[in-house]
């Protein structure tokens, strides 16, 4: 009997004990700064923030990571404390799993919390119950205004859009046919930018709005709606990206004329540099997204450490890059932790 | 005395017990490594897995997975797929956020009743829409079930303009009650979760529409020949999936206080998996709705070692396929395994005979 019931107890067994076994072999290979047993006791100069980005499949994202972990050594270095940051990063946007890993960084006894949020309005309540625990919250790129959070650190959306689409009126001067691409139709701060574009081209008689395209924010995603639109509208002129999704891929280099089109997009990573380059998208708006966890986590340690009050929004400001500083700009790139910004333009003056 | 021993024997022989030892070594694993910390409330040193806001958190993470897997499991026992689960889910949360913004103020008590009316309507609707493709165009419910993943989907992004909508603050208070517990811990969906379990166990088990189900998934000719009325059965499995879909969204929308069209996404794909990790068959005719709730604890408790143990969680993804895919193969092993031993069984009594 006890040998039937271990057999037919196997198969759930091993396939757990399976499951133990890899993720103890992941402990072995991954553990990242993992504290153990009572070592891991908070001791009053240590602090311990979870960082909670987007998605981690975003490089943006991950510029924000590398910016967040820059600032924890050198804090570390210069008030002799230990600053740790854990990347809490769900895979995929989803503000239902935002909040609950919220939820699972305050009851790791993290210090502090650094999120960008996918959906406001679903983590508002998690980020108040981290606050009402004693647990300081930061947002950054994308605000959650009704929280208890107590500080934000990012662009005004509705003026990324505005300057957008001015740059982008302007190139054409004034005229012509324009499409927007949107991202994510969920994302509410996608959806100020594409107000603020909207705002703004009400200001130029002779640009006309095609459309406004919104996609799976994925560069294979992008770059398709772009052709799709571009082939179903043949008189559009330009594009305001008001991300820059569809430029990390090298496809559109080569469908898009130069002399026929122009964009202007917001960001301005590695693989956007070729299309400045190549003049069809002689204007892009960064992000400085390292700073996004640079700011972030500076900010977060001067206020639980040397008890400075930051003001409730601290502004970004977009970084104009084109043909002028596009040298200086791959290499503050490839200085940000950037490993595939291209030799010719790290070359350049 | 022989009916407690027969009851052990068979308690001991079940997947559940098997599938809830694993759990509990995992927990016990995450307590020896998990570390600890300083309590800001009490200045208690606390273990960072074993205490009360990790254990309810992470079975509050389980619970809409969980009530969803049952609802899932039922389909799967009838022989069906419901990949839609994660649609309806983003459908029910909407409408009833939609409903309740349409209908004004309401006092705490009505606003609950009609959200969950509203969801569960939802989910039920939803549910017997798929029941009835499935039996009437006679098309595989993979396929059925994958077009109205879209569709509801789709119908709720064009309701919702993509907007996030607010549910009212009296269904947030209800769902994150802490029935005396205090101290920051919400139970009421684990509550639900349990509940809900219990109740899908005696509907699988003691109910005649439950043995349908399971006559219906592992013998179809059989079924057939019995008399069954197998249209109904089907619906049925679906609305049952349906409904488990709309509750989740209820207590997902009211616990995290809004619902939006892009909630649920990929969920179909880990309320699946909980329902095959926890012993559902995906030939049909097998799975309980405890081994459900146990397969979904378990996939949460893999997530929440992730973190606890500090890994690098990019390789969450990795752990998780790993476990779904060992958890089924060793489970055909141990049926091709028991099958055999039947037959040898059988050869040796005709031998003898």
């Amino acid at each position: 009997m006890i040998m039937g019931t271990v057999r037919r107890m196997s198969g759930v067994m091993v396939a757990g004990l399976a499951a133990l076994a890899v993720t103890a072999t992941l402990a072995c290979g991954h553990r990242e700064n993992a504290p153990a047993g009572a070592a891991a006791a908070k001791h009053s100069n240590k602090i311990t923030i979870a960082m909670i980005a987007k998605s981690s499949t975003n490089p943006v994202f991950l510029a924000a990571r590398t910016g967040a972990e820059a600032a924890a050594k050198e804090l570390s270095a210069r008030d002799s404390i230990d600053v740790e940051v854990q990347w809490l990063t769900p895979p995929e946007e989803d503000g239902q799993v935002q909040a609950q890993r919220i939820q699972q960084a305050v009851n790791g006894g993290a210090d502090a919390i650094l999120i960008s949020c996918s959906d406001a309005s679903k983590v508002t309540g998690a980020i108040d119950d981290a606050v009402n625990r004693g647990v300081v919250v930061m947002t950054f790129d994308s605000d959650a205004p009704q929280s208890k959070r107590f500080a934000y650190y990012g662009v005004d959306d509705m003026k990324t859009g505005q300057t957008t689409m001015a740059e982008l009126a302007k190139l054409m001067d004034g005229k012509g046919k324009v499409a927007i691409l949107a991202g994510n139709q969920n994302a509410p701060n996608l959806q100020k930018r594409v107000q603020g574009a909207k705002d703004e081209a009400a200001k130029y008689p002779g640009i006309q709005i095609v459309g406004t395209f919104n996609h799976i924010e994925t560069p294979q995603d992008a770059a398709a709606e772009v052709t799709r639109v571009d082939n179903a509208y043949p008189g559009i002129q330009g594009w305001a990206m008001i991300g820059g999704w569809a430029l990390f891929t090298r496809s559109l280099l080569s469908d898009l004329d130069p002399a026929r089109m122009k964009i202007v997009s917001v960001d301005a990573l590695p693989a956007q540099l070729a299309y400045v380059d190549k003049g069809i998208t002689p204007v892009l708006l960064a992000q400085p997204v390292y700073k996004w966890g640079y700011v972030g986590v500076t900010t977060i340690v001067e206020k639980l450490h040397d008890g400075k009050q930051p003001p409730e929004i601290i502004p970004m400001d977009l970084v104009r890059v084109t043909k002028d500083n596009l040298g200086p700009w791959a290499r503050q790139l490839k200085a940000w932790g950037f490993s595939d910004v291209p030799q010719q333009y790290l070359d350049m003056k | 005395m022989s009916r407690i021993r027969a009851v052990i024997r068979h308690l001991l022989g079940s997947q559940e017990t098997g599938l809830s030892l694993v759990v509990l070594l995992l927990a016990v694993a995450l307590t020896v490594l998990a570390g600890s910390h300083v309590d800001r409330r009490t200045g208690e040193l606390v273990n960072n897995f074993l205490n009360s806001n990790t254990l309810i958190q992470t079975a509050t993470d389980a619970s809409f997975f969980a009530i969803m897997a049952i609802g899932a499991t039922v389909v799967i026992i009838s022989g069906g797929i419901d990949l839609s689960v994660g649609a309806i889910y983003a459908l029910s949360g909407v409408s009833m956020a939609l409903t309740l913004r349409a209908a004004g103020p309401l006092g705490s008590g009505a606003a609950v009743a009609l959200g969950l009316v509203v969801a569960l309507g939802v989910g039920l609707l939803c549910g017997v829409l798929n029941g009835a493709l499935v039996v009437g165009l006679r098309v595989h419910p993979f396929i059925v079930t994958l077009g109205t993943m879209w569709v509801l989907r789709g119908v709720a992004f064009v309701i919702t303009h993509a907007e996030s909508l607010l549910v009212p603050s009296a269904l947030t208070a209800v769902t994150k009650a802490s029935l005396g517990l205090g101290g920051g811990l919400y139970p009421v969906p684990m509550v639900c979760m349990l509940v809900m379990t219990a109740a899908g166990a005696i509907y699988l088990t003691r109910t005649v529409m439950g043995r349908h189900i399971f006559a219906f998934g592992g013998n179809l000719e059989a079924s057939r020949f019995a008399g069954l009325r197998l249209d109904r059965i089907q619906i049925g499995v679906y609305a049952v999936s349906g409904i488990t879909a709309g509750l989740a969204a209820f207590l997902g929308a009211s616990f995290y206080g809004s619902s939006s069209s892009a909630d649920g996404q990929g969920y179909e794909l880990y309320v699946i998996a909980a329902a095959v990790v926890g012993g559902a068959s995906l030939i049909g005719g097998k799975g309980s709705a405890v081994g459900a709730m146990l397969g979904a604890i378990l996939i949460v408790l893999i997530r929440q070692s992730i973190r606890t143990l500090h890994f690098d969680q990019n390789y969450e993804w990795i752990v998780i396929g790993c476990a779904i895919i060992i958890a089924v193969v060793v489970d055909q092993w141990s049926t091709r395994l028991a099958a055999r031993r039947l037959m040898r069984a059988g050869a040796r009594t005709q031998a003898a005979a």
